[in-house]
């Protein structure tokens, strides 16, 4: 692995209720698809992209999670070695935004206390039919100080900087993690020289 | 005529040029009147003459040549009248045979037509005769109850082309067609009923040749959908009596059993096998009588009952074997970390076996009709369009990722996902609580448990054949090698090495205080806790040595798993994404072999800093005791008394015994390394606070030839390097005089890179008291 061609590399997973389109994300952001009428995830699936970012080349090892409940336990044992967690909900369905404080709990026992965690509102092509009013989604992502982003896997709304946005915040993490020098539990991303991005803004 | 246009363009310029060309006009002569003007004028135009002359000369030259032409093409004429005359005659002669051509080829499509005309007539003429064939043959046949026959009629008729059938009914003889047609519908109907009850007669009986014997009339008929789905419910409820029975023979089976404790797998493996057995019999019926990509139809119809009884061997199972309860208490210990109604990890074994074969067993049964499915649209679909092949795909993958014997397994599994982590962390901290060292061995008996544990549940994980699921306890594992057990071999390794001499008899005070204090907060007093200095010293090196050996034996798990899971994926397990799937997660779990590592070179920092330079530093000291500062008296009573690295390099030897025999050889020759860089560096000091004659510095170079030699013969390590500073240092230590340094430094080097500066040079040069600080100064270094 080392021998590959890449500055730095993330594990990225993507957890959330069944059907809220985590699957249509990736393949959006990998494969440029939307595929229509797109099974259930079985156990989990694993796509890469590597994407360039001021230069660097930043490998994205994403894994996509199935959501129905007996996948959990499979899902559940890729969340402690995840640099970042995507959240997703359906702006459609009241439901899958009501799970989330469960998501959260299961975030908090199992992943790495280091992990970046993003909450996504997915599905805002569907505007008529939302059930999830954006100032709702953005106070709750703000009182559990997550980064939260509402995007469209079929119109490719946001996909892009969903992903990118994120690696650049893996990156200077993974930089201010080199200068820390924290020996027990470094990032896999490795950083050559130290210096902070200010390209990149989350909201 | 010609000649004269063809001369024409020659003239113009000649005709028109020449009153231009003479500059004089009449006008102007005539008003010349004074004489030397009229000279002038005159000789201009004499000039003028001459010119024109020459002109005009010039054209009269080729005169001949025009007229050669001329002749020329005066006798072209005639010819070309010629050809005119045979080009009128070519194209006549073409448009003739064109039109011959025309007619010829339109007759021959008036033929062609006509024939066609004739064949459909004769077919159609055929088709009638067929239909009053088929009608007398479906009525005897009836009458002969011979089925076989009146279908294979009637399948003639179905085949028959419906608008020419429509037509002839239009025609002279219609009342008749229009008769037989009708008795046709009537007999193709009555077959169609007689048949269906026939067939579930026969079915009722359990009569297999006549169910087989009707089966193969349904597609004759046209009711292929029809005919599969009897023949499916027959053999469905063939399935289902096999499986009642089997179950019943489960319930009574003794528990003492040899296979007792796996017996739900085998009632799934016997389902399975019948299932498999009744595609694998009746696949060539299905594929003649009714073509090929028909087997999907057939064996959908299967997995709904393959579902419903794999439905009831789960329940059974989960209710005999109280599986969801084991879960709930699993989930709750680990939920709780109290341990007052903790789950003995050793009773779930025998479930977490059993589950995993029954999964093993489900997904070489899925994978079977996954192969014979694809294998039977494949032949079907070699002539189809792209889209019809990824409309089969999207079929089939339904049909195995929604049938409930998938979604059954993958719940089955996950819970086991649980129960076996559960089972692998407890069995774990078991052998650390159980962990005992026996005296001669370099670990302790725990590394080996722990990784015999993790080795036994992953190897469990990849037997039930699902990437997932091994994924998932790959990454479990990883997990518990990483947080869990690194932590129990680092808070060993930080109780430390205690120190035994004297002057260190503090120090082992406090860590032997530390111990107690740290197994007091443990909330019990463990005895075990005030080891004696020897057995803490003991186990801080069997930890290390623990601590090396998970390093390796993570990275042999791991080549031990990729040749395991790549036999499994040759097999055709795991989708496309599973090679992909392993690998990272195996590259997760020898990352920790490198955590290990460090942890590794903590600890032997830690024994270096501890327990090695607190013993070597007084040794070195010892060289202060010794005068360098000799004559050859002293020199050669040295000789004879060594004063002082004998006893050093006995002291070290002495000193490593202890680690040798201690440590496994890897670790000992990394603290070897240690150690030597450590002698090297107080060494140095020791030697740069001491004086030396030109004797004393003799006798440090035969003390550091000796200390060199004995080091060499204890490590692997190349410790000139270390040494190469000290070695250099001898060397100034033994010159003649100062000047002398000059042989040996800058262009007169050689081969020796010298590692220390001017200014330590000159440190070491006045370590010699013989040497005046003048010579030392002057010296152009």
């Amino acid at each position: 692995m080392s021998m590959e061609d890449y500055d730095f590399l993330f594990k990225i997973v993507l957890i959330g209720n069944a059907g809220v389109g985590k699957t249509c994300l990736v393949r959006r952001f990998t494969q440029g698809l939307f595929p229509p009428g797109q099974g259930a995830t079985i156990g989990v699936d694993f796509m890469i992209k590597t994407v360039e970012i001021n230069g660097e080349k930043v490998k994205l090892q994403i894994w996509d999670t199935a959501g129905q409940e007996r996948f959990r336990s499979i899902t559940q044992s890729y969340y402690r070695s995840a640099n970042a967690l995507i959240l997703t909900y359906d702006i459609t369905c009241e439901e899958s935004f009501r799970c989330l404080p469960e998501w959260l709990r299961e975030i908090e026992q199992y992943a790495s206390n280091k992990v970046i965690t993003v909450l996504v509102g997915n599905k805002i092509d569907l505007a008529d039919k939302r059930e999830v009013s954006q100032q709702r989604a953005a106070e709750f992502s703000e009182a559990q100080d997550m980064y939260y982003l509402e995007t469209s896997a079929k119109e490719s709304d946001n996909v892009e900087k969903l992903f990118l946005d994120l690696a650049c915040r893996l990156i200077s993490e993974a930089r201010q993690n080199t200068l820390v020098n924290n020996v027990s539990s470094p990032l896999p991303g490795e950083g050559k020289s130290i210096s902070y991005l200010t390209c990149c803004n989350f909201n | 005529m010609a000649a004269a246009t063809a001369l024409g363009p020659k003239a113009t310029p000649g005709e028109s040029g020449s009153p231009a060309a003479s500059a004089l006009s009449m006008e102007r002569i005539q008003s010349l009147t004074d004489l030397a003007d009229l000279e002038a004028a005159y000789t201009r135009l004499c000039e003028e003459e001459k010119v024109v002359q020459e002109e005009l000369d010039a054209l009269l030259e080729q005169q001949s040549t025009i007229e050669n032409k001329m002749v020329a093409l005066h006798r072209m004429g005639p010819n070309l009248q010629l050809i005119e005359g045979d080009a009128q005659q070519l194209a006549g002669m073409i448009t003739f045979t064109c039109n011959l051509a025309e007619n010829v080829s339109s007759k021959v499509r008036q033929l062609d037509l006509a024939k066609n005309r004739l064949y459909q007539a004769i077919q159609r003429a055929d088709d009638i005769l067929d239909l009053k064939f088929c009608m007398d043959g479906v009525q005897t046949a009836l009458r002969n109850e011979d089925y076989e026959q009146a279908a294979a009629h009637i399948h003639r008729y179905l085949s028959l082309d419906k608008s020419v059938i429509e037509l002839s009914r239009q025609g002279k003889e219609g009342g008749i067609i229009d008769a037989n047609l009708k008795l046709l519908q009537e007999a193709e109907q009555r077959l169609k009923t007689i048949v269906t009850e026939k067939f579930d007669t026969a079915m009722k009986q359990g009569d297999l040749p006549q169910v087989e014997r009707f089966f193969k009339i349904f597609p004759l008929l046209g009711l292929h959908e029809e005919g599969l789905s009897k023949f499916s419910e027959y053999l469905c409820k063939q399935v289902a009596n096999k499986a009642e029975e089997n179950l019943q023979l489960v319930m009574g089976t003794d528990m003492s059993d040899r296979r007792a404790a796996v017996i739900f797998a085998d009632t799934l493996t016997l389902l399975f096998e019948g299932i498999a057995r009744i595609v694998e019999t009746h696949q060539p019926i299905v594929e003649t009588y009714y073509g090929p990509g028909r087997l999907y139809t057939l064996i959908k119809h299967l997995q709904v009952e393959c579902d419903r009884q794999v439905e009831k061997v789960v329940d059974k199972f989960i209710k005999e074997r109280d599986y969801h309860r084991q879960f709930q208490q699993v989930q709750n210990s680990m939920m709780r970390s109290s341990s007052a109604e903790k789950i003995e990890p050793r009773e779930l074994d025998p479930i977490l076996t059993e589950v995993t074969l029954m999964n093993a067993r489900s997904e070489l049964y899925l994978r079977f009709i996954k192969r014979r499915i694809i294998a039977d649209f494949e032949v079907g679909d070699a002539m189809a369009s792209e889209e019809v092949k990824q409309e089969h795909q999207k079929y089939l993958d339904k049909l195995l990722n929604n049938c409930l014997l998938s979604c059954t397994m993958q719940e089955l599994i996950g819970y086991y996902i649980t129960m076996e982590e559960y089972f692998m962390r407890e069995t774990v901290n078991k052998a650390v609580a159980m962990d005992s060292y026996e005296k001669g061995q370099l670990t302790s008996s725990m590394v080996d448990d722990v990784f015999y544990i993790v080795k036994k549940c992953i190897g469990r994980a990849l037997s039930s054949s699902s990437i997932d699921c091994l994924c998932a306890m790959i990454n479990h594992s990883t997990t518990e090698l990483e947080s869990d057990f690194r932590e129990v071999l680092y808070n060993k390794l930080k109780q430390g090495f205690p120190a035994t001499t004297f002057q260190d008899f503090q120090r082992g005070v406090t860590s032997a205080v530390n111990i107690m204090h740290s197994s007091l907060q443990q909330g019990k007093f463990d005895t075990k806790g005030i080891e004696s200095t020897d057995e803490a010293k003991q186990s801080f090196l069997v930890t290390l040595n623990n601590v090396e050996v998970c390093s390796e034996n993570i990275m042999t798990l791991k080549k031990t798993l990729e040749s395991d899971c790549s036999k499994l994926l040759s097999q055709g397990f795991g989708g496309e994404q599973a090679q992909a799937k392993i690998e990272s997660c195996l590259s997760d779990m020898a990352a920790v072999s490198n955590k290990f590592r460090d942890l590794l070179q903590e600890g032997l920092n830690e024994l270096n800093s501890t327990a090695i330079k607190p013993q070597v530093k007084p040794w070195i000291n010892l060289f202060l005791s010794v005068s360098h500062n000799i004559e050859e008296e002293e020199f050669s009573d040295y000789e004879a008394n060594d004063p002082w690295v004998q006893q050093f390099i006995v002291n070290l030897e002495q000193q490593m015994t202890e680690f040798k025999a201690g440590l496994s050889p890897v670790i000992y020759d990394t603290l070897t390394g240690l150690m030597t860089s450590l002698i090297a560096i107080e060494l140095e000091k020791v030697l740069l606070k001491s004086t030396f004659s030109r004797l004393g510095g003799l006798q440090f170079d035969k003390e550091l030839r000796s200390l060199i030699a004995y080091l060499t013969t204890v490590t692997t390590w190349t410790i000139r390097d270390k040494f190469a500073r000290l070695s250099q240092m001898a060397t100034i230590l033994n010159l003649e005089r100062v000047t002398e340094i000059l042989d040996y430094w800058g262009p007169n080097s050689g081969p020796l890179t010298w590692r220390l500066t001017p200014a330590e040079v000159r440190q070491v040069l006045a370590l010699r008291i013989d040497f005046r600080s003048e010579d030392i100064k002057r010296l152009r270094l």
